[in-house]
């Protein structure tokens, strides 16, 4: 038997260590880059800003802290609550929430505007996914850059993931959804820190009196509820009739009524804990899917996929998916046009309206791109 | 209770690089070194 060759001394294991501390430094530029918020500009329309702190005070100081941004219209009327950015990895939630900041007016009413719900989530990418950190918007005086974060709340900030995790409202799920805002409903004022964070959501719906809540989201072609409204029981005329209209406008949309037994999320623990009207958007992004191809920028942007395209062909997805993919710019603007239809349908039955305008329409985001109604990035009064 | 797992994280650390240097086959430490690299990340709660 041949003798097993050593080369190993102190010496090669110093050397070793010092590589560690190369890489280490490497990547942890990398990695603490991501904690940086990239600007958002307030639009003419934003009458004011609170951080979600000022709601439930022991956010303040945490990684979940987020800002809400508040338009006021002139005209007395209801309030309207729009989230982004609850799932980092669903970028058309946060982008079309930073949209409205930045080029909706209110003229009646109240619009209270969050885009990015789980900032902490915002400040990792979900592992073994190859998701890059950030994705590109072409503005008409450049590119502007936005975060593509992780699913969950980063690891560093809440850590360690139990086993199983059962909810605020009961719910038993996997161990990993503990750091999923959406799972964590209606929140715990000494719960972790998502769960935290979605007490002080619900208490933001609360103290604002919102009459409207929507929380945008995106989904994997291959997931049954998609291109869809999600509605509380006493939102659900409301969904239905915007869907109608919606559709009436060349949209194709289904309305899916809250399940009862599946707790912990924003559509029924809103609804349940609140007085408020209770929605959930959500649009097509192959990105997430696990029939993808190449993970890139483009995919996330253009969001064409010829694996999908084949996939759609055998029927195995619950949306149309041709050549063409689903664009940002698409699903972005299918976003607006529904919150703009929602309200719209809201204003008709109540004398408490939220009259939101310049909206951009699914249209002119399709001709223009979405970059179009995002502000220059040399515009001044950036906010992080 | 985030400390306590940070503590056994360090212990796993220092057991890792104690084997790095009595290790004798360099494949070995090469592999101890590569292991070292996401327990320091998560010790000082980089990543």
């Amino acid at each position: 038997m041949t003798p097993q060759r050593k080369y190993g001394t102190w010496w090669t294991a110093l050397f070793l260590l010092l590589l560690v501390g190369g890489v280490l430094l490497i990547v942890s530029h990398d990695f603490l880059a991501m904690r940086v918020d990239l600007p958002i500009y307030p639009g003419l329309g934003v009458t004011s800003t609170a951080m979600l702190s000022d709601y439930f005070a022991p956010l303040k100081g945490t990684a979940a802290d987020t800002m809400a941004y508040i338009l006021q219209g002139d005209e007395p009327g209801g309030t309207a609550f729009v989230l982004g950015g609850t799932h980092p990895n669903e970028p058309a939630s946060s982008l079309a929430a930073i949209v409205l900041i930045e080029s909706a007016r209110v003229t009646r009413g109240r619009l209270v505007v969050i885009p990015r719900a789980n900032r902490s989530a915002f400040t990792c990418s979900e592992p073994q996914e190859g998701y890059p950190q950030t994705y590109t918007i072409e503005t008409a005086n450049g590119s502007r850059e936005f975060r593509y974060g992780s699913r969950g709340t980063n690891p560093v900030d809440q850590w360690p993931d139990p086993v199983i995790y059962i909810n605020a409202a009961g719910q038993s799920l996997a161990g990993s959804e503990v750091r999923n805002l959406n799972r964590s409903y209606p929140g715990s004022p000494d719960g972790n820190l998502t769960e935290q964070l979605a007490y002080a959501i619900v208490e933001l719906i609360r103290q604002e009196d919102v009459d409207m809540a929507i929380d945008l989201h995106e989904a994997s072609p291959e997931y049954p509820v998609i291109n869809a409204i999600v509605a509380h029981e006493d939102a659900l005329n409301i969904a239905a009739e915007a869907a109608m209209f919606l559709e009436f406008e060349g949209m194709q949309i289904g309305v899916e009524r809250s399940p009862d037994n599946l707790r912990g999320l924003s559509h029924r623990e809103w609804g349940d804990a609140t007085d408020t009207l209770a929605l959930l958007v959500e649009a097509p992004n192959p990105a997430q899917g696990r029939l993808r191809g190449r993970t890139s920028v483009e995919l996330i942007v253009e969001g064409i996929d010829p694996f999908y395209v084949r996939a759609a062909q055998r029927g195995l997805l619950y949306v149309p998916f041709f050549e063409a993919g689903h664009p940002i710019d698409e699903r972005v603007g299918r976003h607006l046009q529904t919150i703009a239809m929602l309200l719209e349908v809201y204003n008709e039955y109540t004398d408490k309206g939220v009259v939101v305008v310049d909206v951009p329409t699914l249209s002119s985001v399709l001709e223009q791109g979405v970059g179009a109604f995002l502000l220059q990035p040399n515009t001044t009064n950036a906010t992080n | 209770m985030t400390i306590i797992y940070q503590l056994i994280t360090v212990g796993i650390i220092l057991l890792v690089a104690w084997n790095l240097f009595r290790e004798k086959r360099l494949a070995e430490q090469m592999a101890a070194a590569l292991v070292l690299i996401p327990l320091i990340l998560r010790a000082l709660m980089i990543r």
